[in-house]
């Protein structure tokens, strides 16, 4: 009887990817029921992400390596089932929304699908309009994809593989990239889908969007489950038992949520101004001790180029009220302890990350200047008193090895300087290694220890842990704090509330780019 | 006004100023009909409110007819010259096609595009990689410039005065992130059925207009003209 049900069947499989030694799965053995919404859950490499290939096909079909046993979807034996048989039955949400996009604009991608298996087009139109109609997203038809925000394109992406109406979705790591908005979005999305009665697997890091929705709950280590709870012994695990497997809390952001949404709520009344006014006050009547400050003045910025540096400048001195109307950007003044970790919060295309790029002189056209012990950057100079580590550290890695990229910031290379930059990083093994070889916590690293060897004092980080296992997400606090402790200050933008809990001393919060809190 | 022109038109335009481009113009009819020819993208694009790059490329390409009419002759020299000769050239001979093919590019989406390359039979192989390569030119910009910025942080925006470094240091990430984007984006179509041996459908009813008629018969007679004057006029 369980076997007429199953539509997922994993029998005695083994994987391992081409080119590398280890076994990542070993004789894996899992059924999934019709209609069953399972959470995959584990810390990175720990299989997840491979169980979901084998399910839609790209493994074998287009990641190759040595796999065993089989793999049975919706009765079709994955191995013997062309790719494009399988697009009808299993859709997949991926983690990334910038690359898993075909089409430039949304109309386009909504239908993608449905075209390529062959509807008429009577039949795709139709499907089009319930779909859209059915995820509420007419306002997000007939525009360019590039110009969404993240939780933008994660919808689209949910509705493309809704269009081709498939009995299996699958869902990797989709939250990652998303704030708390669009992640309450996309888990109406997932409850739908569990309406219709589709059969849906979800690896994830973040649990608490998830714990109320799945039925059984499947955990990873080492390419085996190790574990499994049905919904109910999940929801009841305690705290404790949750931070032995080194797994991300299942309640902790919620927390965070409702604290952040309450004064989202207040906040609304009150003039900006005073509010201003009073966080300054505060913050220096909080330390008035010795610590020094870091003071930001003038960061205002507005993607409109008539609205100039020296005018918008200007609009502050006088003190103009209207002065934040219609800007991208208005934080008049914002004083920072030095040498604390900072925490930037707000939802996605708020102003964190235009904030963010002011700060470190991205921004031409804004006039706001920094104050660190008595000394004033403003302009050009705040490229070199500050460092970004942006979201994709790709893009800042540009030497053949760890060790030139380091010496490449340096104003005169200084090998012994060198080594002990990368020595504090822990990346002393690594130096003659290619950047693009190592992993991508070892990259964010590269990237802070070319900052440290330009003498950034001021060290900005863009959501430094977007889809990162709790482990990685602790290591990244603690080198925070680290940075922090040697006196460096530190601005982090996230949506990562346990990091917040973690290494923050203090919070700011941003919200349609202004100052609240 | 608006004018929406089928890909078809679009390709056809693109066909017609390629092949009159790589015939030099030697009266100044000829000239003329060049010139002629070049408005029209451009005009098209004002129609389509790209203002910014519409009025950009009637500036080089002004700039370029002025320069080489009135300013240089046969006996020019020197060094400045001689460059100025070089660009002048080859913005005059050639900017022609690119504007047509930049009108093309940032007109066409890319459903239309595939629903055009089907009506006219095209394979679906070749279909699928131009419309990828069309899909890639928004994300290399937008990886470019996360990079440029990268390199305005750490002071290396001019590679140290070496010009070869400035180019290492934007490819490298620049091949990067593109090779790993591609790898994704692969995926995610391929698990959206892209590449099966079913006919693929589109929702986009393409019809030539009036318009596409015109413009049709218009480049026809450009080309008819052009090659009329030059070989048998």
């Amino acid at each position: 009887m369980e076997k007429q049900n199953s539509i997922i069947e994993i029998n005695h499989v083994s994987f391992k990817y081409k080119g590398s030694t280890e076994g990542l799965l070993t004789d894996v053995n899992l059924s999934f029921h019709q209609g069953e919404t399972v959470l995959l859950w584990g810390a990175s490499g720990c299989g997840k992400t491979t169980i979901l290939r084998l399910i839609n096909g790209l493994i074998p079909h287009y990641y190759s390596g040595d796999l065993e046993g089989e793999v049975i979807v919706d009765g079709k034996n994955v191995r013997e089932t062309e790719l494009f048989n399988l697009a009808g039955i299993v859709g997949t949400v991926f983690q990334n929304p910038r690359s898993q996009f075909f089409s430039v604009d949304t109309d386009g991608e909504i239908v993608f699908g449905p075209e390529n298996i062959g509807l008429p087009p009577e039949e795709i139109s139709k499907r089009k309009d319930t779909v859209v109609s059915e995820m509420k997203i007419e306002r997000l038809l007939n525009r360019s994809l590039f110009e969404l925000s993240g939780g933008e394109k994660q919808k689209i992406a949910c509705a493309s593989v809704s269009a081709l109406l498939p009995e299996i979705v699958l869902l990797d790591e989709p939250s990652s990239n998303l704030d708390w908005n669009a992640i309450s979005d996309l888990r109406e999305s997932i409850r739908k889908w569990k309406e219709e009665g589709k059969t849906i697997l979800i690896s994830e890091h973040r649990l608490w969007y998830v714990k109320d929705l799945v039925d059984r709950v499947l955990y990873l280590s080492e390419g085996e489950v190790k574990k499994e709870w049905n919904g109910e012994g999940f929801r009841n695990l305690s705290e404790t038992e949750v931070a032995e497997l080194k797994l991300r809390p299942t309640s902790l952001e919620e927390k965070y949520i409702d604290a952040f949404t309450d004064d989202m709520g207040q906040i609304t009344s009150k003039h900006i101004s005073e509010k201003e006014g009073a966080k300054s006050e505060d913050s220096s009547t909080r330390s008035a001790d010795k610590e020094e400050k870091v003071i930001l003045s003038e960061f205002c910025f507005s993607y409109d180029k008539k609205r100039s540096r020296r005018k918008l400048s200007k609009c502050i001195k006088d003190g103009n009220k209207e002065v934040c109307e219609g800007l991208q950007l208005c934080i008049p003044n914002l004083v920072l302890p030095e040498g604390k970790v900072i925490g930037v919060i707000g939802r996605n295309g708020t102003g964190k990350s235009t904030f963010l790029r002011c700060v470190c002189g991205l921004e031409k056209r804004c006039p706001g200047s920094i104050t660190v012990s008595g000394k004033t950057y403003s302009g050009k100079d705040r490229l070199k008193l500050t460092y970004m580590v942006m979201q994709d550290v790709n893009h800042q890695l540009f030497t053949d090895s760890v060790k030139a990229e380091v010496m490449l910031s340096m104003e005169k290379e200084d090998e012994k300087r060198c080594d002990e930059i990368l020595d504090r990083l822990g990346l002393l093994p690594f130096k003659e290694k290619h950047p693009m070889a190592l992993s991508g916590g070892q990259k964010q690293r590269v990237a802070i220890a070319s900052a440290i060897a330009a003498g950034a004092k001021l060290l900005l980080f863009d959501e430094p842990t977007s889809g990162l296992d709790y482990a990685h997400m602790k290591q990244v606090g603690d080198m925070l704090r680290n940075l922090a402790k040697t006196g460096s200050t530190i601005l982090v933008s996230t949506h990562d509330p346990e990091l917040l809990a973690l290494c923050c001393d203090e919070v700011i919060h941003i919200e349609s780019g202004k100052l609240v809190r | 006004m608006h004018i929406a022109l089928d890909p078809r038109t679009k390709l056809y335009m693109i066909l017609v100023v390629s092949m009159v481009v790589l015939m030099t113009a030697t009266t100044p009819f000829l000239w003329g009909v060049r010139i002629f020819m070049t408005m029209v993208p451009i005009i098209l694009l004002f129609i389509e409110k790209k203002y910014a790059s519409a009025i950009r490329f009637l500036i080089f390409y002004g700039l370029a007819l002025v320069l080489t009419f009135f300013f240089l002759s046969e006996e020019s020299s020197g060094i400045l010259t001689a460059i100025l000769i070089g660009y002048c050239g080859i913005v005059v001979q050639f900017m022609p096609a690119m504007i047509t093919a930049w009108y093309c590019v940032r007109t066409t989406k890319i459903d239309e595009f595939m629903s055009a390359m089907q009506k006219m039979h095209v394979p679906d192989g070749i279909a699928i990689s131009l419309a990828v390569v069309m899909r890639f030119f928004p994300t290399i910009k937008e990886e470019y410039g996360a990079i440029r910025d990268a390199m305005k942080m750490r002071g290396i925006s001019f590679g140290d005065g070496n010009a070869l470094k400035m180019v290492e240091y934007r490819m490298i990430p620049l091949l990067f992130s593109c090779v790993n984007i591609g790898d994704e984006l692969s995926a995610a179509a391929i698990t959206r059925g892209l590449g099966g041996n079913v006919k693929r459908t589109s929702i986009i009813e393409l019809k030539l207009h009036l318009w596409d008629i015109l413009l049709m018969m218009l480049f026809t007679m450009v080309l008819a003209v052009f090659v009329y004057c030059k070989y048998f006029g």
